[in-house]
């Protein structure tokens, strides 16, 4: 399964370099951005070098999400709770970000589990940030206290203006994700992904995992959302969450992976289109032997194999072919 | 305008050895990464056998066994602790010769390096100058259609670090670029941003052949290194203890009469008993380098000097553009780094003007007044990933997006755009 961790790979490399070196004087300046559109800045001056300024800034959030100061909904709580000691939180953040924290290194723990465990936590700031109003809702499910916004829909961003959509229940909590890809037989393949998805839920073995299901159409609990925030092109997507799936450290991993459910399905999707075209490019590779011992011999010189391209064959074609 | 312009494009250089990625308008990549797939095999057996029948079962354990891959010093561990992965090697000699492992090389350099999605960004990638017009269609087919990127630029690696070459605050577009890699070396004329093709020299001799020559050194002479170790461990005394000399003979003199000052040594770890061991660098320290000067110490036969190859190089370009190719010869590649590298070069290319001038002005007398050729060697500190270097400063620009071949103009027609790329402001 492919699977996206939920730290940053530059970010926890440059924090664990920086780390290692601490006492040696650095100016770091880096910009990169990740998918989803989530930016991240850091800066590391000459003068202070055991501080490092870490700034995020999130996709732009849709009409129907509430931030409150730039944020999702309990993500101040969250990263205070989470980088206890280490952080202060700059008002106002970096020009063009949501958030800036400035991290003192020097202040980690001793312990090399205990500072690993938290660097890759700041590696992963953008769950912490992101994920927080998924955390608030599933935290209140797993510890079987009323959800202060029972059987209300709430919206949370997870890409550039499109959001997902969770409801808490008494005893359960719904999420929705509305679809959507840019590129046409992305879509295709997609649709079929997930429908693949929900068959492959049904099957032995996996009957601890969410309950699952896709629908072409927004599903009822929807009803109440503008339309706007509604327009799919792959169908909508909807878990069903147990008290069982957020046990203890069980809660971290499925705010993760529903928040980064979107990235994983075109994730999935570009693998798969790889992999048909490797498989066509083998085609292309055999007919064009095929031909080449098919010609008489005084031509057979000239066709060489260096034509693999599989121009000409689009994806639309070999799927009809393929399945013919 | 589209949103993706708004964002820093990735810029991708695939070198044979080592691939540099990151984002544009940074100053160095994110990840440099041994350019390396591997793969679990038997997979790829079986997808030979082409059924209609089961085509759906085929796809999916096609698509999870395709999944099963890992890149760069992952992809070298996870080859050396199970037998099932093979080590694949997407680029030969700065060309592309297999590009499945290409297509995945780039899926995880995207997805799991980067963590970018790939439709958010514009691309800049690499390629040497002496690819061929339809590797850069393959290389559009998968970046347009597998990964859906909105724009892509191929550039030409010398050129780009040209790009990368500042010596003053102007961006000098004419000059010889002498790209010392890990699996090709070539030395490449440019003329205002453009590949002056018919010049361009290759030499034998690359990174990795100053490795294997210190590791035949070091185990000539009966040093104990683990041999499943050897390579790596003759690789990082190279990076770590080699300079260029300028005379050997007076260098192994030094060495003879003060072994403490230049002998050094390497401490490393038995892999498999974990036993420490110790093991003297001597000689190799200069002798590794010298390969380029003096190729035929390694390769037995006579092959050209890398400076007499860059003399060569000018002398074939055009008349006009010769003194502006000696005035810039701009270093690019990690083998470059090697200390002095520049000094050596500089001067053996000197000597070679120089006395083709004294030749020249032999045969003519003194009335005929030859104006003195001005060699410069130039190196920078950033000459280690010049390339990618040079692309992300480009790729910075606003001239580059509108430069970029987009995915409309792909669909509309077709691949062949991808053949040529067009040099932009910026790059003269
Ligand atoms: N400091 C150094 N001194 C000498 N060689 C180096 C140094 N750093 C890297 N190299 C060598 O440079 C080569 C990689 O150079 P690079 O330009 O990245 O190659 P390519 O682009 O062909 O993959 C490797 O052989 C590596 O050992
Ligand atoms: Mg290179």
């Amino acid at each position: 399964m492919i699977l996206l961790q939920s730290s940053s790979k530059f970010l926890l490399q440059t924090l664990l370099n920086r780390v290692n070196n601490l006492e040696k004087a650095v100016e770091l300046d880096y910009q990169w951005v990740e998918f989803g559109d989530v930016r991240y800045h850091i800066q590391v001056t000459m003068k202070n070098p055991q501080y490092l300024s870490l700034s995020v800034s999130l996709p732009i959030p849709p009409p129907e999400t509430i931030f409150y100061g730039g944020l999702p909904v309990g993500a101040l709580e969250a990263i205070k709770a989470a980088y206890i000691g280490i952080v202060q939180i700059l008002d106002p953040p970096r020009d063009g970000f949501n958030l800036t924290l400035k991290l003192n290194l020097s202040k980690l723990p001793a312990q090399d589990e205990q500072r690993q465990v938290l660097l890759v936590k700041i590696a992963s700031v953008r769950e912490v940030v992101l994920g927080a109003p998924l955390a608030v809702v599933l935290r209140s499910l797993s510890s079987k206290t009323v959800s202060p916004n029972l059987n209300q829909l709430v919206a949370i961003v997870h890409r550039p203006k499109e959001s997902f959509f969770v409801l808490p229940q008494a005893e359960k909590v719904t999420v929705i994700f509305p679809m959507r890809f840019k590129d046409s037989i992305d879509t295709i393949l997609a649709t079929s992904f997930l429908q693949e998805l929900i068959e492959a839920r049904r099957s032995a073995g996996l009957q601890n995992a969410p309950l699952c299901s896709w629908s072409l159409s927004p599903p009822p609990e929807l009803k109440e959302v503008p339309a706007e925030a509604l327009s799919a092109n792959a169908g909508f997507v909807t878990f069903v969450i147990y008290p069982r799936h957020v046990e203890g450290k069980k809660l971290e991993k499925t705010v993760w992976s529903l928040s980064t459910f979107h990235a994983y399905a075109s994730y999935h999707v570009k693998c798969s289109e790889g992999f048909m075209h490797s498989r066509m490019r083998r085609r292309v590779d055999s007919l064009i032997q095929a031909l080449d011992r098919a010609k008489p011999d005084s031509e057979a010189s000239m066709g060489t194999g260096q034509s693999k391209s599989f121009k000409g064959l689009s994806l639309k074609d070999s799927r009809t072919n393929s399945s013919s | 305008m589209d949103a993706a312009t708004s964002r820093p494009a990735v810029v991708i250089d695939n070198g044979t050895g080592y691939s540099k990625m990151g984002f544009a308008g940074n100053i160095e990549p994110s990840f440099i990464a041994p350019t390396v797939v591997a793969v679990n095999e038997s997979f790829l057996n079986q997808g030979r056998t082409p059924s209609k029948a089961n085509w759906q079962a085929q796809h999916s354990a096609g698509v999870m066994a395709d999944l099963d891959f890992y890149i760069g010093d992952e992809a070298v561990a996870k080859s050396r602790s199970s037998s099932s992965y093979n080590l694949s090697y997407p680029i030969r000699h700065g060309q592309v010769d297999n590009w499945d492992a290409m297509e995945r090389f780039w899926q995880q350099c995207i997805f799991e390096y980067l963590r970018c999605d790939p439709e958010d960004h514009y691309f800049l990638l690499t390629e040497s100058p002496m690819t061929a017009p339809e590797s850069r269609e393959y290389t559009g087919e998968i970046m347009f259609e597998t990964f859906n990127v909105p724009g892509l630029y191929i550039a030409v690696q010398p050129v780009l670090a040209l790009a990368a070459g500042y010596t003053t605050s102007k961006c000098e577009m004419t000059g010889v670029v002498v790209d010392v890699g890990d699996g090709a070396t070539s030395v490449v004329p440019v003329a205002e941003g453009y590949v002056i093709g018919s010049s361009i020299k290759s030499f034998p001799l690359t990174g990795t052949d100053v490795t294997h020559f210190i590791e035949q050194l070091i185990r000539e002479r009966g040093e104990h290194i683990p041999s499943e170790d050897s390579f790596e461990v003759a690789r990082k005394i190279k990076e770590t203890y080699c300079y260029t000399c300028s005379d050997i003979v007076k260098e192994y003199n030094k060495y003879d009469q003060e072994p403490a000052k230049y002998i050094k040594q390497w401490k490393g770890i038995k892999p498999k008993t974990r036993a420490p061991y110790t093991c003297d660098i001597g000689y190799e320290r200069f002798m590794g380098p010298e390969i380029f000067f003096n190729p035929e110490i390694y390769s037995g036969d006579t092959s050209t000097p890398l400076p007499s190859v860059v003399d060569k190089c000018i002398q074939s370009a055009p008349i006009d553009t010769r003194r502006a190719l000696y005035k810039n010869v701009v270093l690019s590649g990690g083998s470059t780094m090697l200390k002095d590298f520049n000094r050596r070069l500089q001067r053996d290319i000197k000597k070679i003007v120089d006395e083709r001038m004294q030749a020249t002005t032999a045969r003519h007398g003194e009335e005929l007044k030859v104006q003195p050729v001005e060699v410069n060697v130039v190196s920078h500190p950033i000459q280690r990933y010049a390339v990618w270097f040079g692309g992300s400063v480009l790729a910075s620009t606003p001239e580059f997006f509108a430069a970029c071949h987009t995915k409309a103009d792909y669909e509309e027609y077709g691949s062949t755009i991808c053949r040529t790329n067009p040099v932009f402001k910026g790059m003269y």
